[in-house]
């Protein structure tokens, strides 16, 4: 079935919206919409607008944001490699990217600026995509990505960890878990300022490609002829995902997943070319990430559930069918 | 998570009743054999009482944490001492005539040892100030010095009798990292009650450890957050949530974890830690 484009749009920017209208409502405390209502005209007491104003409308907002750069990057990774498994955790770029913050924020060096933080998440992302461009570029099968993706993902993981063994933290088994599952609990205002222009920065250069990712479905020759600058694509594309992914990254951690599930999801809704899900990638990453930090929320557990776990039980059946059809090819 | 575990394992120990443990562990330390010549601690907490109250010649291995000043209140006087690993090996070299634990037989390189007879003296966690007396005066005794123990609490005591209740009632959070609050029956809850602050988790009738999220903490709105002065830096996201912008409107206490984390003498640093800064804080 395919929808018109501008339904589609609509339907998933409702869906975004309530799914953003619903983590402003629901958190541990219980406050009267009398109460809510008051806070956003002004007149609220401390203890609403403490709530509602500095804990839930940041999460709300990083969920939203870090769920559209996910969906996106996926989106585009997709289209450009021509993979239907490409997504940032699957290529471990998140996970690289989770490192470059590990290090920032274990050795101390996040403390001589705050953009430190985003800058050496955004160079841990980068690392890893031109490494795995270079892997990708020379080789026939959508497989060899993949698998030099998980090999990037669990050598980044390893490092992870090692790095907080080696910090003076007692509590790094505690801190690992939070940055290879990905959390949006407790993220402030400053958050929002180290990931917001990030992801601004990566989107816009990701939606740039349209044309060129539709072009490249006819081959690197075909888009070529085509008039597709394929070096300025390739290079908007890695510096657009590790830009975005990074920053995303630095205050969230690794949530895997959303990236790979969420075109998939959408591209049947579409005309199936990759300039065409881009935009509904974003609004549903963006619905689906909230959606998720809600049932996080929602769902009572002695110790926080993580954001990773909700996205990976969605996420792994779609990986796997994809990996049963993919088999031929191996 | 540390004091989690000290907790879980505090818990049974209470249960079984402390009259019942006092009658059986204060037998084998009383044995008239003079004094030990070769102490081992395998706690952290009873390093700091052997170290406050044995002499150095005495003490012939501790843990190996005992000299970490952010975890033991006697660090310093724990440096240059022998410190075990915790290795049954060890133990057997040293071949001790006094083992101080909480309890010394459930630690994993007694238990390895189980055919040896030591001289053993089991402590309990002390949740109290009056637990804490009661610890110091086995130790002491047990050590050989029960003078020294009966002087230590002299002092505590007077130390103690000199603070006021400079809390005057007001509500107080224990507030540890990822959002960990200290309930009652515990030394901190012991701590509150002495300056005058009332615990808020026995307000809201939470157990011994609670999680409660910032946004419950912030529309509980206590008057104090105390905090383990480790947290004052942003170290990691589990201390970056203390210093989130929306508890910025709370008065906060910071004490080092060193005085608290044990029931020992540094009860009375952590005490007159609190109450300064309560006077401090209403002064201003």
């Amino acid at each position: 079935m395919t929808f018109s484009r501008p339904l589609l749009l609509a339907g998933l920017l409702a869906l975004t919206l309530v799914a953003a209208i619903g983590s402003i409502l629901f958190g541990p405390v219980s406050l009267s919409l009398g109460r809510m209502l008051a806070t956003f005209t002004g007149h609220g007491d401390p203890i609403a607008n403490a709530i509602l104003l500095e804990l839930r409308l940041p999460r709300m907002v990083l969920g939203l944001a870090v769920g559209a750069m996910l969906g996106l990057a996926g989106a585009a990774l997709q289209g450009y490699l021509r993979n239907p498994l490409a997504e940032p955790a699957v290529l471990g770029i998140s996970n690289t990217a989770a490192l470059g913050a590990v290090a920032a924020l274990y050795f101390g060096l996040s403390q001589l600026h705050p953009a430190v933080l985003p800058v050496l998440a955004v160079l841990g992302a980068m690392l890893s995509l031109g490494v795995l461009f270079t892997l990708a570029g020379t080789s026939e099968s959508p497989l060899t990505l993949i698998l030099a993706g998980i090999a990037v993902a669990t050598l980044a993981s390893a490092g992870i960890s090692l790095a907080l063994n080696l910090s003076p933290n007692p509590f790094a088994a505690m801190e690992i878990m939070t940055w290879l599952l990905g959390s949006l609990e407790n993220r402030s205002i400053d958050h929002v300022w180290i990931a917001l222009p990030c992801i601004a920065v990566g989107m816009g250069l990701l939606l740039w490609d349209g044309r060129a990712l539709d072009a490249l479905t006819l081959g690197e020759d075909g888009a070529q002829a085509l008039g597709v600058e394929l070096r300025a694509t390739r290079l908007r594309l890695l510096l657009g995902t590790a830009i975005g992914v990074g920053g995303a990254v630095a205050v969230s951690g690794a949530i895997g997943f959303v990236g790979l599930i969420v075109p998939h999801l959408v591209r049947p809704l579409t005309d199936r070319s990759p300039s065409a899900i881009l935009l509904p990638s974003a609004l549903g990453g963006a619905a689906l990430l909230s959606f998720a930090d809600l049932a996080v929320r929602l769902i009572n557990t002695q110790n926080e559930l993580k954001l990773g776990v909700v996205t990976a039980f969605l996420g792994v059946p779609v990986f796997l069918i994809h990996l049963m059809r993919e088999r031929r090819l191996w | 998570m540390r004091r989690t575990g000290r907790i879980a394992l505090a818990l049974p120990l209470l249960a079984l009743g402390g009259a019942a443990l006092w009658a059986t562990t204060a037998s084998p330390a009383a044995a008239p054999t003079g004094k030990p010549k070769r102490i081992v601690s395998l706690n952290l907490c009873a390093d700091q009482l052997v170290l406050a109250l044995a002499d150095r010649d005495q003490i012939a291995g501790l843990t190996h944490n005992a000299t970490d000043a952010e975890m033991s209140g006697e660090a310093a006087k724990a440096r240059g001492l022998p410190l075990l690993s915790n290795s049954a090996e060890q133990i057997l070299a040293i071949d001790p005539d006094l083992v101080i634990g909480m309890p010394a037989r459930r630690s994993a390189a007694m238990r390895a040892l189980k055919g040896h007879e030591y001289n053993m003296l089991d402590l309990d966690t002390a949740n109290t100030v009056d637990e804490i007396y009661a610890s110091i005066r086995q130790t002491a005794a047990a050590v050989g010095h029960p003078e020294r123990g009966e002087a230590l609490i002299a002092r505590m005591q007077a130390s103690l009798a000199r603070l006021g209740k400079p809390g005057r009632g007001k509500v107080a959070a224990y507030y540890q990292r990822r959002g960990f609050m200290t309930g009652t029956g515990t030394l901190i809850d012991d701590l509150m009650q002495r300056v005058g602050l009332v615990n808020l988790a026995a307000k809201l009738g939470k157990p011994p450890l609670s999680q409660l999220s910032l946004e419950e903490m912030v529309a509980a709105r206590p008057d104090y957050l105390i905090v383990e002065s480790a947290t004052d830096r942003v170290a990691d996201q589990g201390t970056e949530m203390l210093h989130h912008p929306a508890l910025a409107g709370i008065k906060r206490i910071s004490i080092p974890q060193a005085w608290t984390v044990c029931g020992s003498p540094a009860y009375v640093e952590a005490a007159e830690a609190m109450a300064e800064q309560l006077d401090r804080s209403r002064a201003r």
